[in-house]
């Protein structure tokens, strides 16, 4: 029997708030006597991950995503709760388990912001102890995947978002680590970065298998990165499963907007897709909205009848936002899973 | 696969040296990124030494008119004065980072960053950056040591050369603890405005001989705060004073425990790490 990698048995972790009370008096008040409060961010999460997984973490803001990254990397000590990585206690025995890890926090560089970008690849060979020959290997990989080569020796801080977030994505695997933590690693980007950020992180996955855990909103990221995900929200995990298996339960829901050229009743419209299990959400005068589920009608025959049936000008498809399948998937449990 | 079995270096002396390279790649890095704002180091150079010529006429100025303190010459309070200064620049010199520790690291979440490194998360804060200036402050400490030494035909034999390396390091470990020790309480609470700069005012009661402070002072200095250990006790094995050389040596025992406290209370700080939002 093999054990996986990546062990979680009942994380949980709580943060400490002041709250504050209002006006002068309440200012006084809470010099002598704080109001605390728990917020329990991350409640009793348990899962397993083998060697070579990607897996997509994901739910809502504030679903307490980053509290578990951040307690799998050793930065944050659990309240409760059990983690080991290959056998080692992230917290515990922090400066052993980072050597063989990596990580990337969004929108946060781990890099030095003044230093040029090659400089920071140095310092982390130093740190790191990487041999010259694994640096060399290593930089000319990245430059392949990455590009990064052409601002190598600008300083951090006159880097593009996306010019930062790949070479943040090199720094986290200079060392060539057994597991890659990613933090909303599309966060911001526009659509190439992001393609470009996808395309890496499936070649680095092929060429290495390293275990990659990823949280995100972005279906897109999940769709194309991941066939296992873990959705969480209030601090619990609601879903880990394939994706398949997501899909199948919640559907794929698509919005659809449309304009027309002339004004029209929702009723009007809703006559033009008939018998299609189309539902007519919103809309007055020349912008519409509607949702279908493409598991029960392709998209192209909702088109085709309304493209048919009003004069339309202009109509756009988007995916149905993480929020609301991790909102779908807990009207249909009513309960969490265990 | 266990993680377990693939480390890196082990041992005391080899990790210490690994640590020593890190140490250089920081500095090194540090000089290349000060001399890319040239303008800016000689700004800083020109402004410390106009500082350090003003202390000392105002020093020399007043001992122009007071020719003893308290059964102390003023050779001898110089002298003082001087050590001092040996201890400061080295712990100004690396603790740099302590000053606004608080909102960079913790409020502005930068601690995360240190955490995912393994490197000790003190010496990454302390190496991060460097405080020039403390070369200037060693360099004029030296410079009044030595004059005020030759006034008062002082023998600087090598025992005394050997009491001079061990006593400035550890005293500088009685600076660099007791500010390591309130850099840590922001662990526990965000605090912005934060206690080192009363501290530090503190501070320069250190430069004098100790007698002439009234009992609670010299209790207080010697036992609370122990400032009264980074100039004035070790100073006393180069000027004497009774039974003051002994005490001297005192100095280290003083600094390791000092030191070796607040690196606890910073570990369990660093433990007790809630991070930021987002
Ligand atoms: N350092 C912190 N101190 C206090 N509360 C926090 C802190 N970090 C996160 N939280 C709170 O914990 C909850 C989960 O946050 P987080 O883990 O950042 O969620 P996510 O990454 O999924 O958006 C949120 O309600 C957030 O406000
Ligand atoms: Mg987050």
């Amino acid at each position: 029997m093999s054990e996986a990698l990546l062990q979680v048995r009942g994380l949980t972790r709580d943060y400490r708030l002041i709250k504050k009370r209002e006006g002068v008096s309440g200012g006084l008040i809470d010099l002598v006597r704080p109001r605390r409060e728990l917020l329990r961010a991350v409640d009793d999460v348990s899962f397993e991950i083998p060697a070579g997984e990607m897996v997509g973490y994901i739910g809502a803001n504030g679903a307490g995503k980053s509290t578990t990254l951040k307690m799998l990397t050793g930065i944050l000590t659990p309240t409760s709760g059990e983690v080991t990585v290959g056998g080692l206690v992230p917290w515990r025995e922090r400066v052993q388990y980072t050597r063989h890890i990596g990580a990337v926090f969004g929108q946060r560089t781990q890099l030095w912001w003044d230093l040029a970008v090659v400089e920071s690849f140095r310092l982390l060979q130093k740190i790191y102890e990487v041999d010259e020959q694994t640096y060399q290997r290593q930089m000319g990989i990245f430059d392949d995947l990455l590009d990064i080569g052409d601002y190598l020796h600008q300083p951090v801080r006159k880097l593009s978002l996306g010019q930062r977030m790949r070479c943040d994505l090199a720094a986290a695997l200079l060392h060539r680590p057994r597991v890659l933590f990613l933090d909303e690693p599309t966060i911001g980007l526009d659509v190439v970065a992001k393609e470009n950020v996808r395309q890496f992180l499936r070649e680095i996955r092929e060429r290495d298998g390293v275990t990659i855990i990823l949280t995100t909103h972005d279906i897109g990221d999940i769709e194309q990165l991941c066939r296992r995900v873990i959705i969480i929200d209030k601090g619990r995990v609601h879903f880990d499963g394939e994706l398949e298996d997501l899909r199948r339960r919640v559907g794929q829901k698509v919005r659809l907007t449309v304009d027309l050229r002339d004004t029209a009743t929702s009723a009007e419209l809703a006559a033009t897709t008939g018998d299609l299990p189309v539902r007519w959400t919103s809309g007055e005068g020349r912008r519409h909205q509607a949702e279908f589920n493409r598991s029960e009608v392709p998209g192209a025959e909702v088109i085709k009848r309304l493209v048919n049936g009003a004069h339309v000008l202009d109509l756009s498809l988007a995916e149905q936002p993480i929020e609301e399948v991790v909102r779908d998937i807990y009207r249909q449990q009513g309960r969490p899973t265990p | 696969m266990d993680l377990r079995t693939q480390r890196g270096t082990e041992g005391f002396w080899p990790r210490l040296i690994w640590q020593g390279r890190i140490f250089g790649a920081y500095f090194g890095q540090f000089v290349k990124m000060r001399l890319a704002y040239r303008m800016d180091f000689l700004v800083d150079t020109l402004a410390v030494s106009f500082s350090m010529a003003i202390q000392l006429t105002v020093l020399s100025v007043l001992f122009s008119k007071i020719r003893a303190l308290d059964g102390w010459s003023f050779e001898q309070v110089l002298f003082i004065y001087g050590f001092s200064l040996l201890p400061l620049g080295l712990f100004n010199l690396i603790s740099v980072n302590f000053y606004g520790f608080s909102d960079k690291y913790i409020i502005g979440g930068k601690f995360d960053r240190v955490l995912l490194r393994p490197v000790n998360t003190l010496v990454q804060v302390m190496f991060e950056s460097f405080n020039v200036s403390g070369l200037n402050e060693i360099i004029l400490g030296t410079a009044v040591m030595i004059y005020a030494g030759m006034k008062l035909n002082f023998a600087f034999g090598v025992g005394d050369f050997l009491a001079l390396l061990v006593l400035v390091p550890s005293a500088a470990l009685v600076y660099t603890g007791v500010f390591l020790a309130i850099t840590s309480v922001s662990f526990w609470h965000e605090d912005r405005m934060g206690l080192a700069p009363p501290v530090y005012n503190i501070i320069r009661f250190s430069r004098y001989p100790l007698t002439i402070y009234s009992l609670p002072v010299r209790v207080f200095l010697t036992f609370v705060l122990p400032f009264a250990w980074v100039a004035f006790y070790p100073a006393t094995w180069f000027i004497g004073g009774g039974q003051l050389p002994l005490v001297a040596l005192l100095t280290v025992p003083v600094g390791v425990v000092v030191f070796s406290g607040a690196v606890w209370m910073w570990h369990r700080g660093a433990a007790n790490y809630a991070s930021t939002g987002s």
